[in-house]
Order: structure tokens, then C-alpha cells, then sequence
């Protein structure tokens, strides 16, 4: 059985506004699975912008894109929005829950969407991972009524949902404080360890770094090193 | 499964902006209300029109016409040389007049399955008099009963009995103008004196009031057998064939079918009161121009709300597609918002666009015999208001819903 989760090769992108600028110069790395990986760099290195091709959002790029040996460049919008929703759980910064709904609607929305599982068995799955992440008393209240923690855990529930392969986050504790974003690297390490389950995170807090399995630097487009 | 995670969001954002959903929903109400109502009121126009109009005048009718004869056997002789004739006073003779065998006519016209009714005239202008007043008008002479079955003239009688005129054949009608201009009451004698110079004293067994003032001043009713009588025409003799048939608009059709038969002219009721058809489609034209207006207007506050709760959760909807949800999906649920809309609105309005009506049909208005404004319910006005409230509200929403499923996720969450 393959190790491998997630395999770039030769990444180009670049940027044609306001001018036309390389902000990928030939990007290539693996990731395995159940590992927990941070991206950092400084602003502009382009570690945003990888994490969006990496995450099928961004589609206009050269190279290859490869998730549990599925090769993703050149698929629809649509056939990407299916893959998405199965395989790839995210976690923004700005924890971005729908906030006319209640943390649990939040949380049960990508799998109501995937439509594998009966409504029941969805709202259990829901709750357990609320659960999980101990914040089920909050599961009735409106996501705009919960404090930033309580949303960024909603949040991480509602990119667990659908037990995805690949769970990715873009400054995931950057709006957090210390305490909470403790519990943040927590879940993630407990998440890559017992689930198997491939954490990539782009962070610019070096503590947060040095605490996942593997970091990569990016430098003006480029990967500088790659440690483990 | 995945249709109803579209519906459960969209309902969300209905509810959560009630207020909003609610002066969406309250412009397609008044729209299609609006469409109901103008539309029941022309119609009510119109048929009060329809009804006065048809009180005096058949679908069709058939007569010969009086025309002067253009043949002239010199003219056409001399065709070619040059000739110079000079007749001066020349005399016109009229070959035929009026329908000599209405009999054998509307016999024929009573085997056509289109037929209502059928009533033979004989209209001629007479002088009535009584002492030293005289009055020109036009004398009618009808079949009682086939008159009455075209006109339902009968219950204008006011004074006296419609039917009296088949057992007193010496007996009239006045309109009540004429009568009171005549000074005549019921049993009173009135003489009546024809172009041809001969005259005859008759009673009145009636006195008739129709809404028409031309009608009432000038016109009386006889028994079509005296006026055959007082005319010296012969049994099967008359001026005029007067028919109705079932669709009254349909009276076209029914005079091509039927003219190559009759060696008579036939006149439609459109083409002798192009008037009242131009007024019908005017008023028509106006009430929908109106109607679909207010809808349009509606459509666009509809749009204008659309594309507001668009831009306002255009962060939503990148959320949604970073989840997995796909252009198709955020399409659904924009347009499904619409569509809920349009549905409720266009279902209130009817109700309301019909109790406006209802509540207009009790306004008094007292002129030309009516009592209350006019209002008439038509079937496909209902079903038309819905289906442009609908699509008004489709159209108005799916702009808004397409632009909101090119939303690139990407530009949004990265700021």
C-alpha cells in the first residue's frame, strides 16, 4: 500500500494583476499519510497561494497535482467541487461558518451535501465531533453567537465531517489566542496520529511549526528547505 | 438528498431575512394583484360595452344593399373611339330591393350549427303623427318572438306587453322619447305616414326604453306582417335578416362560409362598429401595458434584493464551494429563494387582486343603466397573472443567482 497522500510536481503559478509576476517557480514535494505539515515563509513566498492549488480551489497553474493517487490538474469545476467535498477538509483563519445557522447546521451542511449517509446519522456523526472537540453544548447556537474559539472548533468539526483524507488550514490559529491555539495543535496531532488523517497547515507562528511532524520554508516561490 | 441541503440553506436565508423576503414577496403581490385586477375591470368595461352594444345589434346581419347602379351601356359601347355623348338628367333604376324570400333564407341559415338565433326586419323611415306634431324616425317590423330571443327585447317594455304586438297587428311600440315627444300614452293612437305616401293609424300597445337615446327618440316597433301590410310587400319580404351566433367573435368565419350561398351583402358586427373593437383592444392593450409595468417594477426590486444578499454573503458562497458545493448547487439555491418568492407572491396576489375587484365591483356608479363599477373574472387572467409573477420573479432572480455561482472562492477567503 502506498504511503503517499498528496504528490506535487513542478508548481507554476503566477499572478497577472496589477503586473505579471512567478509567485510558484517550480514546486515539488510529497506529503504522507497521517502526517501533520506546516508551510511557512515569509509574506509574498507564495505559501498561500501553493495551499490554494493545493486544496483544488485554484486551477490555474502549471505542473501536476496528485491527491491519494488521483491526478487533480485538468478536472472540471465541478468534478473538483465533488472532490473536494469527500476528500478535503479545511480551516481557515477566519473560521467562516454560515452564521444564520446553528454550529451543528454548520457542521452537518458538506455531508448533507455529500449525501452518503441519512439525515440521523449525520446530525450523530455531527455531534460526536462536537463532542470531540468539546464544544457539544454550543451545538444549538447560532454559529454568529459563539465566541472566535468556539467558532475556529466549529469550524475544524465541520472540515472533519466527512472524514476527509486531506484536512488543510490557512492560518488556522491566527486569529486564536495562545490557549486556544494550543488545543488547535492538539486536535491536529491527535487527528494525523490515531485517524492516519494528512494535516497541511500554512502558519507564520514558529511555535505552531515546530510542534507538526514536517516543515517546509518557501522562499520567493521556491521550497528553501525542507526539514523534518 | 442533495437537493433538499439546497432548499434547507435557501430557506435559511428567506427566514433569517424576513423582512426583506417579505418586500419581495409584497411586490410580486402587488404586481400580480394588480395584473388581476386591471384586467377584471377592462374586462367588466368591455362586457357592459358588449351587452349595450348587442342590446340593438345582431353578430351579423344580411340585407340588399341599396346601390346605386353604375351600369351605363354608352360608356361602355363607345369604349374606344372618341365619341362625345352628353346625357344630362339621367335616371337610375333600381333593379331589386330588399331580401324577397327571407323564408328560403333562413331556412337555409336555421341547418347551420353556428346559429343562435334568427330574426327577419323590415326597417323603413317613416313620419309618426299625432295632430300637428310630426317626427321623422325609422318604423321596424319584426317576428316577435326571434326578435326578442336576439335582443331580449322584451323586458325594456316598460309600459304594456312585447307580445301584444302578435295579436294586435294593428298595434306599436314607441320608444319612450318618441312617445313623449308625440305626446302618446299606452291605447293611444299615432298615425304614421311612409316616403311612398301611405299612411296608417295604429295603437300603442307599448312603450320601450332602451339605455340608447338615439334609439329611444327615433324608433317604434311593428309587427313584421303590418309592416309588410302598409309597405304592399308580398309574404317573404324583408330589409333585413338579423343573426347571432355562438362566439361572437368568431363572425368572420361564420360570414365567409356562409356568403357564397346568399346573394346578399352581410355585414359583421366588427366591421359596422370598428369603433367598439378599437376601443376593446385599446382598453386591453392598456390594462396589460399597466399591469406588466408594476410587474417589471417588481422584478427589478426583486433583483435589486437578490444582488444585495448576494453581496452580502459572498462569503458564504465561497465557503460553500471550498466545501464542496458546486456552481450548479449555489444556482439551485439563489433560484429556489426566487422561485419561493414568486410562488407566494403570485399565490397571495391572486387572492388579494381578487378581493380588490370584489371591493371595486361595490363602488356606485350611476350612469348609462349601470349601478356598480364594472368587474368580470376571467379563467386564463388568474393563470396568466401567476405564470408572469413566476417568471418575473425567476428572471429577476436568476442574474443575481447565476453571477453568485461564478463566485471565485479563491479571491474571496484569500481577501
Amino acid at each position: 500500500m502506498k504511503n503517499t497522500a498528496l504528490k506535487i510536481r513542478h508548481l507554476i503559478k503566477y499572478f497577472h494583476d496589477p503586473s505579471t509576476f512567478q509567485v510558484l517557480k517550480g514546486v515539488s514535494f510529497d506529503v504522507n499519510k497521517g502526517e501533520f505539515l506546516s508551510i511557512v515563509g515569509k509574506s509574498g513566498s507564495g505559501k498561500s497561494t501553493l495551499l490554494y492549488v493545493l486544496s483544488t480551489m485554484d486551477t490555474d497553474y502549471e505542473g501536476t497535482l496528485e491527491i491519494n493517487d488521483q491526478l487533480l490538474t485538468g478536472k472540471s469545476q465541478n468534478q473538483l467541487a465533488a472532490f473536494r467535498n469527500e476528500h478535503i477538509g479545511f480551516v481557515f483563519q477566519f473560521h467562516y461558518l454560515l452564521p444564520e445557522f446553528t454550529s451543528l447546521q454548520n457542521v452537518m451542511l458538506p455531508a448533507l451535501k455529500l449525501g452518503r449517509l441519512s439525515v440521523d446519522e449525520i446530525e450523530n456523526n455531527a455531534y460526536n465531533t462536537l463532542r470531540m472537540l468539546d464544544i457539544e453544548d454550543q451545538a444549538i447556537k447560532k454559529a454568529s453567537k459563539l465566541s472566535g474559539g468556539q467558532q475556529q472548533r466549529v469550524a475544524i468539526a465541520r472540515a472533519l465531517i466527512n472524514n476527509p483524507s486531506v484536512i488543510m488550514g490557512d492560518e488556522p490559529t491566527g486569529n486564536l489566542d495562545s490557549k486556544n491555539t494550543g488545543a488547535v495543535i492538539d486536535i491536529f496531532r491527535e487527528l494525523a496520529q490515531n485517524h492516519k488523517q494528512t494535516i497541511i497547515c500554512v502558519t507564520h507562528d514558529n511555535d505552531f511549526a515546530s510542534r507538526t511532524d514536517r516543515t517546509i520554508e518557501m522562499h520567493d516561490g521556491r521550497i528553501l528547505n525542507s526539514l523534518l | 438528498m442533495k437537493k433538499s441541503v439546497n432548499f434547507q440553506i435557501s430557506s435559511v436565508h428567506l427566514l433569517s431575512h424576513l423582512g426583506q423576503t417579505i418586500v419581495a414577496v409584497l411586490g410580486v403581490t402587488f404586481g400580480v394583484s394588480m395584473y388581476i385586477f386591471m384586467n377584471s375591470f377592462v374586462n367588466g368595461v368591455n362586457k357592459v360595452q358588449d351587452d349595450m352594444a348587442f342590446s340593438s345589434m345582431a353578430h351579423l346581419r344580411i340585407f340588399n344593399e341599396n346601390t346605386t347602379q353604375t351600369y351605363d351601356p354608352l360608356q361602355i359601347l363607345n369604349k374606344n373611339d372618341n365619341t362625345v355623348f352628353h346625357i344630362q338628367n339621367s335616371k337610375k333604376i333600381q333593379y331589386s330591393e330588399g331580401i324577397r324570400n327571407a323564408d328560403e333564407i333562413t331556412t337555409f341559415l336555421y341547418t347551420q350549427p353556428e346559429i343562435t338565433a334568427i330574426a327577419s326586419q323590415l326597417n323603413y323611415n317613416v313620419f309618426f303623427r299625432n295632430g300637428s306634431k310630426k317626427i321623422n324616425g325609422m318604423l321596424s317590423g319584426i317576428e316577435v318572438e326571434n326578435e326578442n330571443k336576439l335582443f331580449d327585447i322584451g323586458a325594456k317594455v316598460k309600459e304594456g306587453k312585447w307580445t301584444d304586438l302578435n295579436f294586435q297587428k294593428s298595434g306599436i311600440i314607441l320608444g319612450i322619447a318618441l312617445a313623449g315627444d308625440l305626446g302618446v300614452k299606452l291605447y293611444d293612437n299615432v298615425n304614421i305616414l311612409t316616403a311612398d305616401g301611405s299612411s296608417k293609424n295604429l295603437i300603442v300597445v307599448g312603450i320601450l326604453e332602451t339605455s340608447v337615446k338615439q334609439v329611444d327618440k327615433t324608433k317604434a316597433w311593428v309587427n313584421i306582417q303590418t309592416a309588410r301590410q302598409i309597405y304592399a310587400k308580398n309574404q317573404n319580404f324583408a330589409s333585413d335578416i338579423v343573426i347571432n351566433i355562438k362566439d361572437l367573435e368568431a363572425t368572420d368565419v361564420f360570414r365567409r362560409k356562409i356568403a357564397p350561398t346568399l346573394p346578399y351583402q352581410i355585414e359583421t358586427w366588427q366591421s359596422a362598429n370598428e369603433q367598439l373593437v378599437a376601443m376593446t383592444q385599446i382598453r386591453n392593450i392598456l390594462a396589460i401595458a399597466v399591469s406588466l409595468t408594476i410587474l417589471f417594477v417588481a422584478g427589478f426590486g426583486i433583483y435589486n434584493i437578490m444582488n444585495m444578499t448576494i453581496n452580502e454573503k459572498i462569503k458564504e458562497i465561497a465557503i460553500l464551494k471550498a466545501q464542496g458545493f458546486s456552481g450548479y448547487d449555489i444556482t439551485i439555491i439563489f433560484l429556489s429563494q426566487a422561485a419561493i418568492i414568486g410562488l407566494i407572491g403570485s399565490a397571495v396576489g391572486v387572492v388579494f387582486g381578487y378581493f380588490i375587484s370584489l371591493l371595486v365591483n361595490n363602488i356606485p356608479f350611476e350612469i348609462a343603466g349601470l349601478s356598480t363599477l364594472p368587474i368580470y373574472y376571467k379563467t386564463p387572467d388568474f393563470v396568466l397573472a401567476v405564470i408572469f409573477g413566476i417568471c418575473t420573479t425567476l428572471l429577476a432572480g436568476f442574474l443575481p443567482a447565476r453571477k453568485a455561482s461564478k463566485i471565485d472562492p479563491v479571491i474571496i477567503i484569500r481577501g
